[in-house]
Order: structure tokens, then sequence, then C-alpha cells
């Protein structure tokens, strides 16, 4: 973050302004002078950079809206800095025309440019610390998670050397699975237990040779087939059901790892092969997790992509969680059989954002992301419509009432070739008809009088001629 | 919004004049205390606000909720009211 070096009292006073506003501080009446506004500046805008790199100092007149913006407080800073100028180049870099920037919109246009700025920053795996104020689910399932997650990162090494053990002991780890598929572990989903073996021989049809038999009928004949095994899974299922039953976690162990291996394992294959698969569509699950289960060759596989199934239908109901953190460890049995079906829900923060880069804690989202937008994206999709708001639409308006150009044009000529034709018109015509008619009736005139004389002069002679004949 | 207030009427129906900013629609007392106290005290003010803001929605609402805390359907009154009225007599 960078350090805050400028003197505020070289500031402008509609600067000083601004960033008063800007940190949510009232400003003083109209009338007041500079010196007021960089002693509240001083006071409030330096006080909270101060508190910046010392989280816990937090001034009490800072209020809940001063506490939620001092973790964005470097952006704000850098906004503010900006002069109005930049400030307004940035939000048409963003699409956004800005009208004048002035003391009273200022604070309003840094805003908006923040949140566009948002969308890219939230990328980055920062909002973890935001994800416990916003979850609203429950603290025990949080614990739960939180210590499942410790306990695969401990047990790494463990599964290793439990993964041989798999093998010869998958007997027992299967009829344990349909034990806890069937009948225990799922306290919390509020599945029938016949819809569970519906997804179950769904999906048990494409499975490796090694698995003849169905995991239903491995459930009901259970009993039949590995009657010696009951004594111990009941002893085992009564001691899972105890949360106190801290001594009957002990002989367990390798069951724990039996247990916690393949999951752990399908985790990490889930989290490198199905991630992309899961984005492109949901009908993929079955053949991935086919495929998912050639690639471990263990039948407890199925125990995940039927956790993971439920996992779908919980994300749809809104229940599961997409964060956990690490608390105190704090195991019971009971907590450890729990975690079992809860396991796959920490990977659906990456089912849903593949992009986002992996964290230590494997935590990237918060619960609002899904619900703002699908992982975010829509609210890519929100801001080029955004300019199109005043201006744009106006603009569009008025060429949609505008006539095309080429009729425009072919008016243009018509009315064109009208007015020539008119003006040739009155040009040949107009004083020639009435000029030639007068023209011609004068000359009518004048020659029929021409005529008369002559023919009075004529006749004259005529009698003159006759008269001096006789 | 379906119908308008009569406030909404009241206000579009005539230039604004030296309406005190409780006339806005949308705006009541306690608003418009609050605005009096930023020194939006008369009804142009907010106007002038509303223009510098281009009469961009999104703007003008933000503005309002910050300078007085008003809820969706306060800002949406007042932005329908000034737009209309606007419209008329701008």
């Amino acid at each position: 973050m960078p350090v805050f070096v400028e003197d505020p009292a070289k500031f402008s006073k509609s600067r000083l302004k601004s960033d008063l506003v800007a940190h949510n501080v009232s400003l003083p009446s109209a009338e007041s002078k500079k010196e007021v506004y960089v002693q509240l500046y001083l006071k409030h805008v330096n006080q909270k950079n101060a508190a910046d790199f010392s989280s816990d100092e937090e001034d009490h007149e800072q209020d809940a809206i001063d506490k939620e913006e001092h973790a964005k407080d470097p952006q704000m800073l850098d906004l503010a800095d900006l002069t109005d100028d930049d400030l307004k180049a940035m939000l048409l870099k963003h699409g956004v025309k800005a009208g004048p920037i002035v003391g009273s919109t200022r604070a309003l246009y840094e805003r908006k440019l923040k949140k566009l700025l948002e969308p890219d920053a939230q990328h980055k795996p920062n909002g973890t610390g935001d994800g416990a104020l916003y979850s609203d689910s429950e603290e025990e399932e949080e614990d739960r998670e939180e210590e499942e997650e410790e306990e695969l990162d401990s047990e790494q090494v463990r599964q290793e050397r439990a993964a041989q053990l798999e093998e010869a002991q998958q007997e027992i780890s299967q009829a344990e699975l349909c034990l806890q598929n069937g009948d225990y572990v799922y306290p919390q989903c509020f599945l029938m237990s016949s819809r569970l073996r519906a997804c179950a021989s769904r999906h048990w049809e494409p499975r490796p040779k090694r698995n003849a038999g169905n995991v239903v009928e491995l459930s009901s004949e259970w009993s039949r087939s590995q009657c010696s095994q009951i004594p111990i899974e009941l002893s085992r299922t009564s001691s899972l059901d105890e949360p106190t039953g801290l001594g009957s976690r002990v002989p367990p162990v390798s069951q724990s790892d039996i247990i916690h291996v393949p999951t752990s394992s399908s985790s990490r294959t889930f989290s490198i092969t199905q991630m992309v698969e899961e984005m492109e569509s949901q009908s993929l699950l079955s053949s991935s997790t086919d495929r998912e289960r050639e690639l471990n060759g263990s039948i407890v596989e199925e125990h995940w992509s039927r956790a993971n199934r439920l996992d779908m239908l919980k994300r749809d109901k809104c229940t599961m969680k997409n964060q956990s953190l690490y608390y105190t460890p704090k195991a019971s049995p009971y907590e450890l059989a729990v975690k079992l079906t809860q396991e796959p829900v920490t990977d659906i923060p990456q089912e849903i954002l593949p992009d986002s880069e992996p964290t230590p804690t494997g935590i990237h989202v918060t619960r609002r992301r899904p619900i703002k937008g699908a992982a975010g994206r829509p609210i890519q999709y929100k801001y080029p419509d955004t300019p199109v708001s005043p201006m744009t639409r106006e603009r569009q308006e008025v060429e949609r009432r505008l006539v095309p150009i080429y009729i425009q044009i072919l008016v243009f000529l018509i009315v064109a070739c009208l007015l020539y034709l008119i003006y040739a018109y009155v040009e040949d015509n107009s004083f020639n008809p009435f000029v030639a008619l007068l023209d011609s009736l004068n000359q009518e005139s004048g020659s029929e009088e021409g005529h008369l004389l002559q023919a009075e002069t004529q006749d004259t002679p005529v009698l003159d001629t006759l008269t001096g004949q006789e | 919004m379906s119908s308008t207030s009569q406030k909404h009427k009241d206000f579009v129906a005539e230039p604004m004049g030296e309406k005190s900013v409780m006339a806005l629609a949308g705006i009541g007392d306690v608003l418009g205390k609050r605005l009096e106290e930023k020194g939006f005290d008369k009804a142009y003010v907010v106007l002038g606000q509303f223009l510098v803001l281009k009469k961009d929605e999104e703007l003008f609402r933000d503005w309002l909720k910050d300078t007085c805390g008003a809820n969706a359907k306060q800002q949406g009154d007042c932005y329908g009211c000034l737009r209309e009225w606007c419209d008329s007599f701008l």
C-alpha cells in the first residue's frame, strides 16, 4: 500500500471535501474555511491510514461502515489519489461515461469505479476473511470440516502406507462402507436410503471386475455373507454414535485409515481430474467417477461418488458450505464419521471456480459468490450493459427514428427533379404564352386595320377611275 | 411502481419554484431533515445534484442513500419524481 505522504494542507478545498466524503466524514457547513476541512482530513483520513498498518487499533469514531471499508482501503486510497480527469478516464476505460466530476459527485464515481474494479480483484483469493462473516451455516459443520481437512493433511503419510493395506482389507472396508452409506452415515442428509441405493445401483454397473457384487446387495446381504464382522462393526458404529467414545477410537486407527485414505485420495484426484469436468456438465459425473474408480481401483470410491452426488443435492439446498477455517483440532469419533460424508464438500469451491488459485487453506470462495451470480461471471456481463444507459440509448432512439439513408436520397432526388421541372416549365412558358398571345392579338388587329385601309385606298382609286371614266 | 403518489403528482404538476426538499416524493420529514443538514434545503438543490449526475438512476440512488439513508422505495420515488419533472419542465 502506498504510504500517504502528501500534505493535506496543499489540497484544494474541493479535493479535501471529496476525500472527506469518500471516508464517510460528514462535511462541515458550506461556509467553513479550508482549515476546518484540513483539520477534519487530518483527523479522519490520516488516522485511518495509520490504522491500516496496525489492524488491531480501531478508532472509536469509526463506525461499522468505516470498518467495512477498512479492508478495501488500499484501493480507496489509490482512487482518492486520482485527479478528476484521471478518474473520468478510468471510468471511460471501464465503459462508463461519467458526468462532471465535482465535489458532490466524486465519491459516487469513485465508488462506481471501485465496483467496476472489484470483479477483477475478486479472482484473487482475498475473500477468506469475509467468508465467516457472511456464512449462515452452522458452526458445528464448520468445525467438522476444519478437522477433516486437518486430519487429511496430517495423515498424508499414513494414508500412503495404509493404501497398501487397503487391498487386503477391502472386504472389510466394503462392508463398512455399505453399512455407513446405507444406514448410518448420513444423519443430516434428508435422503431416503432407497434413493441412495438407486444412485448406487446406477453407478455400479460399469464397475471394475474386482467388485462383482452390488453394493445394494452387499448392504442387504452383508449380515449373511460376513456374519463374523458383525460384532466388530456394531461396536464400531456404537462408538461412532457416542461423541465421547474416545477410547474406542484407538483400536479403529487402521479402520480410520482405510476409510480416510480412499476418500482423501479421491478428493485429491477429484481436484485434478474432475474439477473441470464438473464444470462442463453434471452429467459427466458418472463417467468421470468411473474413470477415477479405475485409477484408484478401490471400491471405496463408490462411497465417494455417492457422497459427491449427495453433495450436489446438498448444494441445491444451499446447505453446503464453501469455506472452512482452521481452528483448534478437537476430534471426536462422531465427527470423524461425519467427516466422511462431508469430505467432498471441500472441493466444491474448486468445482465452482476452477480458475481460482489454490490457497494454503484451500479456501477461495465465500458463500455470497454463487448467489450474486454464478461464479462471478455474470457480473462481467453486467457492465457492458451499463454504458448503454442514458446517452447511447438516446442516440439509438434517434437512430431508430431516422429514415434509412437510401430513402432520404430518393426523396431528395425526386424533390430535385420536381423543382427542376417546375423551373424549366416556368422559364419556358411563363411569359411566352401571354406575350405571344398579346403579340398575336396586336398583330391580328393591326393587320385587319391595314387591310381595311388598303381596301379603302383601293376602293377610292377605283371610284376615281370610275368617275374619271364617266 | 404501478401508481404514483399524490405527492408525486403534486410535485410534477408545476414548476418547483422554491419548494422545500420535503416536497419531493419519497422524501419525508426524516430524510428531509437529513438533507437539510447537508445543505440540500430546497428541492432545486436536489435537482441540481440529479442533473449533475446526468439523470443517472443508479448514481442518484446511490447518492441519495449516502446522503440521507433513503431506502430503495424512497430512492425510486424521488428519482421518478425528479425525472418526470425534468421531462415536463426542462
